[in-house]
């Protein structure tokens, strides 16, 4: 287990390193927030729904905010397979799936808890209709918060997939595009969820890309009233569960497939 | 004519480079298609829960989508080289044997990258036109199919423009910079939709400053027959040379960005 943690700690102080970067994504990111909204608020005007306006505003803000938690690959992986490099990763004495799964968990935490902050100080700024609200109730943000932390572990379990299937490859571009598309519309980063028609938004909450954000943000909004938490936070573990196990699954029948590229 | 036959010449060879690892090419071409292929499931789906927004009614959403895909990806696929390619060039100092041949720097760049999987994004936008025009019952005239011509081109031409002020920024910071994609993928993503739904400020950052309302909008708004903001009939022709003017000046700062190139060496 300490190999686990240093591996991940290594990991989490590389991405430290890149503040630049960080800021000038931070404000690209923000850019899209506001375009979206400014959209959405356009769509308001025309027909308003249901679901209030500012339960969407926080929507997009909270899905900007942990944009990173979404996508951020670890393309260190790609590059050993390619160079052969992936023969020093086989002779640690580690399971290679936990020490991927810890080095992807630093990469997502990092990556997003580095945006999210400035960001969401940034949106609580904003005036109302256009920042962010407040959480439902106190209980509603702990209960979001614990679906925040299930939901990075199900994204990390799932990336590990998507790495399984690298594997096999020596150009998985067009597969992993493929998956992070996936990813992107069913977790509901290019349309909320909530905006989807009501008939599929039942069977999409389900799927497990919803699990990553749509989940706790629901819980954030109060969208999903507390009395269901236990049922949402339940099925995010469930999924875990199923997603790491299949992760496991594949990640060893394929590291036996491995070619070692020499050179 | 030399200078067109040269990058015919380039543009062959690279794709028939990319087309040597088949699989990969197809399997890549296919994730663009289902990546631009969401873009349009948002509208539709948006189409299906709001139905219209202000003026605006289904079919006329579709065709802004459409308009922005076919110009942006054509354009991608013709300017890979100054998106994908430059950076790497300046990088790796190879921007040097890049100044010393007999030729234009920018056509050089232009010839060295193409990107021909965004082809299948041009499909989604050409579905969506027509989809468009179909709901929104466009009548074709030769007049509108001009302005529509007109509109892709020098779309294409300020997306350039665009791309260069990127090119610019590496040239001075060496790494590419995410900043200014917040205004070139901004645009694209905000321009999907007709500019006078969204507020003043983004009104006049996509009219003024990176002009997509004016080149893209304002023809759209004549072909489908609801003028952007009332205006006048030739102001659809009019208007899109703005790109052309946007690209001037940003080409400007990119020959005199060129004079502070310092190659990293080797």
């Amino acid at each position: 287990m300490r190999s686990y943690l240093s591996a991940f700690r290594l990991r989490w102080k590389m991405e430290l390193q890149y503040r630049g970067a960080m800021i000038g994504g931070i404000i690209c990111q923000i850019m899209f927030g506001l375009i979206l909204i400014a959209l959405y608020r356009a769509l308001y005007a025309s027909k308003p729904q249901e679901m209030p306006i500012e339960h969407v505003v926080t929507y997009v803000w909270l899905q900007q905010a942990f944009f990173r938690m979404l996508l951020a690959s670890d393309a260190d992986l790609l590059d050993k397979i390619r160079s052969g490099g992936i023969a020093y990763d086989l002779c640690r004495p580690l399971s290679l799936y936990g020490f991927y799964y810890a080095r992807i968990m630093a990469q997502k935490m990092t990556g997003s808890l580095m945006r999210a902050v400035p960001m969401l100080v940034f949106a609580s700024l904003l005036p109302k209709g256009w920042g962010i609200s407040l959480p439902a109730s106190v209980p509603a943000l702990l209960c979001a918060l614990a679906g925040l932390v299930l939901g990075l572990l199900c994204v990390s379990a799932l990336e590990n997939i998507t790495m399984a299937f690298t594997m096999k490859t020596l150009d998985p571009r067009g597969i992993q595009a493929m998956l992070n598309m996936l990813m992107m519309v069913l977790s509901g980063n290019i349309l909320p969820l909530t905006l989807f028609p009501d008939s599929w938004q039942k069977v999409i909450t389900l799927l497990p890309y919803a699990q990553l954000l749509d989940a706790p943000i629901r819980l954030y909004t109060g969208d999903t009233p507390l009395s269901e938490a236990p049922r949402i936070l339940a099925l995010q573990a469930g999924w875990i569960v199923v997603l790491t196990a299949l992760g496991i699954l594949l990640w060893n029948r394929h590291q036996k497939q491995i070619i070692v590229q020499g050179g | 004519m030399n200078t067109i036959k040269l990058y015919l010449r380039s543009m062959i060879m690279l794709i028939r480079c990319q087309l040597e690892y088949p699989v990969s090419f197809f399997l890549q071409t296919f994730a663009q298609f289902i990546m631009e292929g969401s873009e349009m499931l948002a509208v539709i789906l948006i189409v299906d829960r709001f139905g219209r927004v202000n003026q605006w009614e289904a079919g006329d959403l579709f065709f802004f989508f459409g308009m922005m895909s076919v110009t942006f990806y054509l354009t991608e696929i013709f300017g890979r080289g100054i998106t994908g390619n430059f950076p790497y060039l300046i990088r790796t100092g190879q921007m040097d044997t890049i100044l010393l041949r007999p030729r234009g720097v920018l056509t050089q760049v232009l010839c060295s990258a193409t990107d021909p999987r965004r082809i299948t994004c041009v499909g989604i936008g050409i579905v969506s036109l027509v989809i468009g025009s179909n709901l929104a019952k466009i009548q074709w005239t030769w007049l509108k199919a001009l302005a529509m011509a007109e509109a892709v081109m020098l779309g294409g031409v300020l997306i350039l423009g665009l791309f260069l002020i990127e090119a610019i920024f590496v040239i001075y910071s060496v790494k590419s910079v995410e900043l200014v994609n917040a205004l070139t993928y901004g645009g694209r993503s905000a321009c999907e939709y007709p500019v006078d739904i969204f507020p003043k400020p983004l009104r006049i950052l996509f009219t003024a400053i990176a002009p997509f309302a004016l080149v893209l909008h304002v023809p759209s708004g004549y072909i489908l027959g609801k003028p952007l903001y009332s205006w006048p009939a030739w102001t659809a022709f009019v208007c899109p040379l703005s790109g052309t003017v946007f690209f001037a000046i940003i080409y400007c700062f990119f020959r005199l960005a060129l004079r502070h190139y310092r190659s990293t060496g080797s």
